[in-house]
């Protein structure tokens, strides 16, 4: 059953035919990485379904479902939601960083008592969805270059900077970079981007020298030439690069990994587990898994590109540059060529919030998908 | 911006510029994961064999299995050291490792006090990383198989067995010997034989002294090498028994010493300081050297204390000392069968005769022991007459003196195989010349004592048992031999070298006079050893140590304070008739040599000559007076030519 922009208005809001729009090739695709995932934390945990794989499976299954009733949602909802999503992710940052300073040093979690919740991972979406709502409200013109951009600077820099003061670089700099994308891809002039570009290129030496904390900063030296400490702070990234190259072509065979199954691959369900995934399969089963997140970042900005609306377009892209910027940035990390931060690798590493983010931004793009042909008005009017 | 973007060419535009740009975005994220693919490519592909190796290496560690050392047998394959098996436990850190309550969980298991920990603690951390160092050992059987069985929920931590030295004689060969000692931070070299990681490891000993150092590579042997699989806390996950590499064990050593002679040398010296050195007078074989009192070298194996280490160090008599090698002693009267040998060469007559009234005088009062009348040569030898030597000396001067006791040894330093000796000294015109810059003339009154063994003459019991057997072999030059063979390769015999250059007729009349002297002579007595007709020849001596108010000879220091005794020798061979071994005993601060260096030198002798199959069958059947095969009867009434050694 198939929709078009001509299929009456009312025959698209039943949920059979909402099913049917949804990308269920893009479903099957992420199914796969997260399994791939599973059969890695099945294999360091020495074959066994405790203590990752299982749960690990779990959450992706409970999270599928989430996505697939978010994507059935009226994207009006998510219009409506755009900003008290954002506002909420706000003020729960402002109360991770007061419980934060009561408390002791970087505190990231927020116990609810139910669950423990991380507000910068809801800031993930919520800046995307705060971004694609208000240039969905205003002009091209205005998007280019005018007094109104003050409104989605603030949007990115209030997080981003409460974000770094947990201190998360990692997130910051992932939200921070998201924002970034919307605002070029809503149309900002290149003028604007250059002169951006090239304050940063002065500004980040200068933010490396005297900003940072000196962890930070040593991660970024240890990064520079891995091998001056072995031991040490290069322990992460000789470990990861020794697992990566010595897998080979083919790799050492599933569940063989001398490296991480004998320990000296850290962080390897988590953060590590592609060194994991290269050690044992080789780079045949890199490729396939990297070839995955290829299809799934393509599918989606597609997805982006189909969309009548704008906001479905900015917020699809926004998902889209989210999910896209941890793969690149985990991939780089693990093979050594991006200092460590603390990004996993979506749906292959084991963690809940960080699949619980990528699932619920894949239920809004696909929701984008299934409401590609409606313009959704924007105001008050729309729903709410 | 409440306006709502209806009008159809702002949709447009907007949706225009958003498809451009995200061709852009596009473009970098296949960009992006372009690079991933092509780091990969690199890392998977083409550094391929950089990274297994380094995988490798984190995955197996191999931990070196110590050689067996090499065993040191005697002449007949008895055992002189050899290794027990020691159940150790040793314990490395490495990071990541708690080694503070690892050590106080071990103490559970073997007894480990608050500052025995504290005190490997420090040592741990001294100790380069993945470096074990032992926290316990000779551990029961109990304690080892207790730790062996936790062994996987202790990192770090391992217990084995390794082997540790053992000498079963005790001292009996401890000078010879030596001993093995822990390894110091000077005894590893960057290059060379001590190179080598096995020094680094606990269990591991090096030869500190004697054999045990001289030879010391090839006892050490090659260690092996145990392929072990471990995790990134130093785990051991499992074994691998094809990549073992086997150990070598070190090489057998075995010497010429016979264990029985050697065993009996302790025995009769007791608590005497001194030394006995015997030689087989037909090969060169060392078949004694021992130095008393000895020492148990099983103590510096483990390693001694403090106190054991001063109070063997600080005891007048000197344990740790080899006084058959490294202690040199005026030779006393031992060295007048040299100023004899000396007289013949250099056509003295044996008949011409001096009186002896008790001194002579030349520039002063020169002693004697007794009233010894008028002697010639053979009875000055056996009375050992100070006045005849005297004179005799006197006349030859001390270079042609010199010269006879170098070919007999003196003064030399011989190759067997183990360091420590000294060369001592037989002085002459030129060495007065050499070492008395403001006296360098010898003075005729320097030589009487010379012709005496006294003054400058310095030699170590070694020397003069070389002197004594090239004295009874009569041909060759014989050279001493100790190390019999290595990793069953013989090494060179003593005998092997140039002929004797002194006139047999003068060396059948010298021994004809030592035979005297343990018949009638000092030693009378002495020489009829209990077995027949094999009777033993020898010159006793009797050397001043200290010089008592200047009053030379006569003065002799048998009593008082032992330190101001004299010390007592003598040097012997047997059968005289046609010798077969040497010897020479030396009784430090002993008194006179026919009583306290002779009847030891005799009781070694005794059993040399009853463990020789041809002396035995000697004694036990005689040549029988008739053909009739009867069976053999003690007759000790068979008359033998002292006189004429065969």
């Amino acid at each position: 059953m198939t929709v078009s922009a001509l299929t009456r208005p009312g025959e698209r809001d039943r949920p059979v035919v909402k099913l049917g729009e949804i990308d269920w090739v893009f479903c099957l695709f992420l199914s796969l990485i997260a399994g791939a995932g599973g059969l890695m934390l099945f294999s360091i945990a020495g074959s066994s379904f405790t203590p990752w794989a299982a749960p690990h499976l779990a959450r992706f299954g409970l999270f599928f479902v989430v996505m697939i009733v978010l994507a059935l949602v009226d994207l009006r909802v998510w219009f409506a939601m755009a900003y008290p999503i954002y506002a909420v992710g706000l003020l729960l940052l402002v109360a991770v960083d007061l419980v934060g300073d009561i408390s002791m040093g970087a505190q990231r979690w927020l116990d609810l008592g139910v669950v423990r919740l991380q507000p910068s991972e809801i800031m993930k979406v919520g800046i995307v969805l705060a971004l694609a709502r208000f240039y969905h409200g205003i002009s091209s013109e205005a998007a280019r270059f005018s007094w109104w951009l003050a409104i989605p600077a603030a949007l990115i820099l209030v997080p981003v900077m409460l974000v770094a003061k947990q201190p998360d670089l990692g997130t910051a700099m992932l939200i921070l970079l998201t924002g970034v994308a919307i605002v070029v891809l809503a149309g900002l002039s290149w003028k604007v981007i250059a002169a951006g570009i090239g304050g940063a290129i002065v500004a980040i030496p200068l933010a490396v020298m005297f900003v940072l904390h000196d962890y930070q900063r040593q991660r970024i030296l240890t990064f520079m030439n891995p091998e001056s400490d072995p031991s040490g702070s290069g322990y992460h990234i000789m470990q990861s690069m020794i697992a990566l190259g010595s897998g080979g072509l083919f790799g050492k065979g599933y569940g063989l990994g001398s490296q991480s199954q004998l320990n000296f691959l850290p962080e390897k369900q988590t953060d590590f587990i592609f060194a994991t995934l290269a050690e044992e399969f080789g780079f045949l089963g890199c490729v396939a898994v990297l070839a995955l997140y290829a299809a799934v970042i393509f599918m989606a900005l597609r997805t982006a590109y189909v969309a009548h609306s704008h906001f479905g377009r900015l917020a699809a892209a926004g998902v889209t540059v989210t999910f896209a910027l941890y793969v690149l940035i985990n991939g780089a990390m693990v093979m050594g060529m991006a200092p460590v931060v603390g990004v996993p690798m979506p749906l292959l590493s084991y963690g809940g919030t960080v699949m619980m983010t990528v699932m619920i931004g894949f239920g809004l793009m696909l929701c984008v998908r299934v409401n590609r042909y409606s313009e959704v008005t924007s105001g008050k009017g729309a729903l709410l | 911006m409440s306006q709502p973007a209806i009008f159809f060419q702002e949709v447009n535009e907007k949706q225009g510029v958003f498809h451009r740009r995200a061709i852009i975005l596009q473009a970098f994220a296949g960009l992006g994961m372009l690079a991933l693919g092509g780091r990969l490519a690199k890392l998977q592909l083409m550094d391929t064999a950089k990274y297994e190796t380094l995988s490798a290496s984190n995955q197996y560690n191999f931990k070196l299995i110590p050689p067996p050392r090499g065993l040191v047998i005697d002449r007949n394959g008895v055992v002189l050291a050899s290794n027990r098996p020691n159940f150790r436990l040793l314990v490395m850190h490495d990071k990541d490792l708690d080694t503070n309550a690892t050590l106080k969980v071990l103490s559970q298991f073997v007894p480990m006090d608050d500052a025995r920990q504290t005190k490997l603690l420090t040592e741990l951390k001294n100790t380069p990383r993945r470096v074990p160092v032992m926290v316990a050992e000779d551990m029961t059987w109990d304690q080892f198989s207790a730790i062996n069985i936790r062994e996987p929920e202790l990192a770090g931590v391992s217990a084995d067995m390794s082997e540790v030295r053992v000498y079963p004689h005790g001292g009996a060969f401890a000078h010879v010997i030596g001993y093995v000692a822990r390894v110091n931070a000077q005894d590893i070299q960057p290059t060379g034989p001590n190179a080598d990681a096995i020094l680094l490891h606990p269990g591991f000993r090096i030869g500190r002294q004697g054999v045990e150092k001289a030879f010391d590579i090839d006892l050490r042997g090659k260690p092996g090498a145990k392929k072990v699989e471990v995790d990134a806390r130093g785990h051991e996950v499992r074994q691998d028994p094809l990549g073992d590499i086997q150990p070598t064990p070190g090489k057998t050593i075995q010497l010429t010493l016979d264990a029985d002679i050697q065993l009996r040398a302790m025995e009769v010296f007791g608590e005497e300081s001194g030394a006995a050195v015997m030689m087989d007078c037909r090969s060169g074989d060392i078949l004694c050297m021992f130095s008393g009192p000895s020492f148990d070298a099983n103590r510096f194996v483990r390693g001694l204390t403090g106190v054991e280490y001063r109070g063997l160090a600080e005891y007048e008599r000197k344990p740790l000392f080899n006084k058959a090698l490294t202690a040199t002693y005026p030779p006393g009267s031992t060295f007048k069968t040299m100023v004899a040998l000396a007289a013949l060469e250099n056509g003295v007559d044996p008949k011409k005769t001096y009186h002896c009234g008790g001194s002579w005088t030349f520039g002063r009062v020169w002693k004697c022991d007794a009233v010894h009348g008028t002697q010639d040569m053979h009875s000055a030898i056996s009375t050992s007459c100070d006045v005849f030597f005297y004179q005799t000396a006197l006349a030859l001067g001390p270079d042609k003196i010199a010269a006879m006791a170098r070919k007999f040894g003196l003064g030399q330093i011989f190759d067997i195989g183990i360091p420590g000796q000294k060369a001592g000294l037989v002085p002459d015109t030129a060495y007065k010349r050499r070492a008395f810059k403001r006296d360098p003339v010898w003075h005729p009154g320097e030589t009487p004592s010379m012709g005496i063994g006294q003054g400058y003459t310095h030699l170590n019991p070694l020397q003069l048992c070389v002197m004594v057997s090239r004295i009874a072999n009569g041909r060759k030059a014989l050279h001493p031999r100790l190390i019999r063979s290595i990793g069953g390769v013989e090494q060179p015999r003593g005998n092997a070298f140039e002929d004797l250059t002194v006139d047999p007729d003068h060396l059948a009349y010298v021994r004809a006079a030592m035979a005297e002297v343990t018949t009638t002579g000092t030693a009378a007595r002495v020489g009829d050893l209990g077995l027949g007709e094999i009777k033993m020849a020898g010159k006793t001596g009797t050397a001043q140590s200290y010089t008592y108010g200047g009053g030379g000879r006569g003065a002799h220091g048998a009593r008082g304070e032992w330190r101001l005794r004299d010390h007592a020798w003598f040097v012997a061979f047997a059968p005289y008739d046609a010798p077969r071994y040497a010897c020479a005993v030396l009784v430090e601060h002993g008194g006179f040599g026919a009583s306290a260096a002779a009847p030891r030198a005799r009781e070694l002798m005794r059993l040399a000559l009853l463990k020789d199959p041809e002396v035995r069958a000697r004694i036990e059947q005689p040549p029988p007076p008739n053909e009739s095969g009867a069976p053999a009867t003690s007759s000790p009434g068979v008359a033998v030519n002292a006189g004429k050694p065969t």
